[in-house]
């Protein structure tokens, strides 16, 4: 996810992944403090919660997306899905 | 016996002319022999195995080309430039281009080589080295070319056997790990003529698809010649083209390719490249299901010390407030009571006592009781006044004398005066007399 919207990518309103989980990783550690005010922990508690959210819909995939790449004749490149049954 | 009295050597008209041989010489016949060798083979390849190979301090190197059923002699001059002159070796086959002659001091027909070419594996391994050395002199193995790999790639692109185990490997790791993974897949032959060709080609088409994060090329194991396609200059060249980095996973642990070399990363194993891709990912799991744990312990432990400050503080609050005072005083004002009702009952107690006593002494004093006791107490009083008078005393002779005109006993005979007139009590009487002087 270190480039931007790639064609043919799931429609992405949200922050991508590693962005998502960077933030994440912040605000926990910034929760370690004992001396945040207590407005201030709730919120980021609530800012994590809501960023755990993003990473697990991401994460929830479960069947690997695998298709095959034609070039026709003419050039064009194809997407079709690929068959690994035969073997 | 004899005919004619000849030599004995003389052999007249035994052979006609016609007859007679051409007789060479030993060196007429071997170059003959040369000759027509030479002009009739001349050059040729020949193929064999290198067998009693000596090499001379001359530098010319002798040996025997042998097959199944036929020997030949050959040799190498020191000035023939041949590349891989120092890898001939005893059992090396070869294919030798040479002039077939005769070596006329022994008789010996023999290659004279000026050309050679290994043959089976060792061919392979000595085309492997100069590919190696060639391109690694031209940077395509330069570590600060090599590229990072994306840490949470979302879609890769796959070279591989769409048949092979490798694909397999492959995706059962991808979905263990990272089943959101895309992958595109852009098959080629891994092995055999054409592979080459294929994967350079799969590189490409890729690089001109776009929009991924990595490239894997991979196959399974199998002998040098089976993974020779990855040895080729075209997919090395391809590789290095490519500007999506490339993961390079073919064959096994122990196996190197040229392709290993020029790629950004190099896998031991496909199902190895494939944990390499999916490792942050698969980390990120764990740590997403931490940061949930971490965050509510955190807020629960704020909440749980926030809490007890808040209890402390109510209570002191509750310490001070006004009306507290006011419970405080009119407790006090209870107390106070208290011991004043306690104080008034003691005293009560104590004046009733002071007055039971009087009351008592009282009772014990009241007349209409006791005049029996009161003769009893004349009769008494009267005795020790008796006990007390003068009776007894005058019993045993003593007397009392008084002033008759004053009445007042006298005890000093010097105060007495002449005529005086007193008056004695005797135990019986009394007796009037006038002093003399």
């Amino acid at each position: 996810m270190s480039k931007p919207a790639k064609a043919g990518d799931p429609a992405k309103g949200s922050l991508p992944f590693e962005e998502a989980l960077k933030k994440l990783e912040g605000i926990v550690e910034a929760m370690e403090s004992d001396d945040l005010p207590l407005e201030t922990l709730l919120a980021r508690y609530e800012e994590g919660a809501r960023l755990v959210k993003i990473c697990q819909e991401k994460l929830a995939e479960a069947e690997v997306k695998i298709q095959q790449l034609e070039k026709t004749a003419a050039g064009e490149m194809k997407l079709k899905p690929l068959d690994l049954t035969e073997e | 016996m004899s005919k004619l009295a000849k030599s004995q050597w003389n052999f007249g008209e035994l052979f006609s002319p016609a007859e007679m041989r051409k007789v060479l010489s030993v060196s007429e016949l071997t170059g003959n022999v040369r000759a027509l060798l030479e002009k009739q083979i001349g050059t040729v390849w020949v193929s064999g195995e290198i067998t009693n190979l000596r090499a001379q301090s001359s530098g010319h190197i002798y040996f025997t080309l042998k097959d199944a059923g036929a020997q030949l002699s050959c040799v190498l001059f020191s000035r023939e430039k041949v590349s891989q002159r120092e890898l001939l070796a005893d059992g090396q086959k070869v294919l030798l281009q040479g002039e077939v002659t005769v070596y006329e001091a022994r008789g010996q027909y023999q290659l004279i080589v000026r050309d050679v070419e290994l043959q089976g594996v060792g061919a392979l391994q000595i085309a492997f080295e100069k590919l190696k050395q060639k391109l690694a002199t031209e940077g395509l193995f330069a570590a600060e070319r090599k590229r990072a790999l994306p840490k949470f790639p979302a879609r890769i692109g796959l070279i591989t056997s769409p048949t092979g185990a490798a694909i397999r490997d492959v995706l059962h790791v991808v979905q263990r790990r990272n089943p959101a993974l895309e992958i595109i897949l852009a098959p080629a032959r891994v092995q055999g003529d054409d592979a080459a060709k294929e994967i350079a080609e799969a590189i490409q088409t890729l690089n001109e698809f776009g929009n991924l994060d990595l490239i894997l090329l991979t196959r399974g194991g199998g002998s040098l010649e089976d993974l020779w396609a990855f040895n080729e200059e075209i997919v090395a060249r391809a590789i290095f083209e490519s500007a999506i980095p490339v993961v390079s996973a073919v064959g096994h642990e122990i196996d190197f390719t040229i392709a290993d070399f020029v790629a950004d990363v190099r896998a031991a194993t496909p199902s190895a490249a494939a944990e390499i891709i999916t490792e942050n990912v698969f980390v990120s799991r764990a740590l997403v299901g931490d940061a949930m744990d971490l965050m509510q312990l955190r807020v629960r432990r704020r909440m749980r010390i926030e809490n007890e400050n808040f209890d402390s503080l109510a209570g002191r609050l509750a310490r001070l407030h006004p009306r507290r005072k006011l419970d405080d005083s009119l407790q006090r004002l209870d107390d106070l009571q208290s011991g004043l009702l306690r104080n008034l009952k003691t005293a009560a107690r104590s004046r009733n006592l002071v007055l039971q006593n009087l009351a008592g002494r009282f009772l014990r004093a009241k007349p209409s009781n006791n005049l029996k006791v009161r003769r009893e107490n004349l009769k008494q009083l009267e005795k020790r006044l008796n006990s007390l008078g003068p009776e007894q005393v005058l019993a045993r002779g003593y007397s009392i004398t008084t002033d008759v005109a004053s009445g007042k006993v006298l005890r000093d005979a010097a105060k007495v005066e002449a005529g005086q007139k007193l008056k004695t009590r005797l135990a019986k009487g009394e007796i009037f007399s006038r002093v003399a002087e």
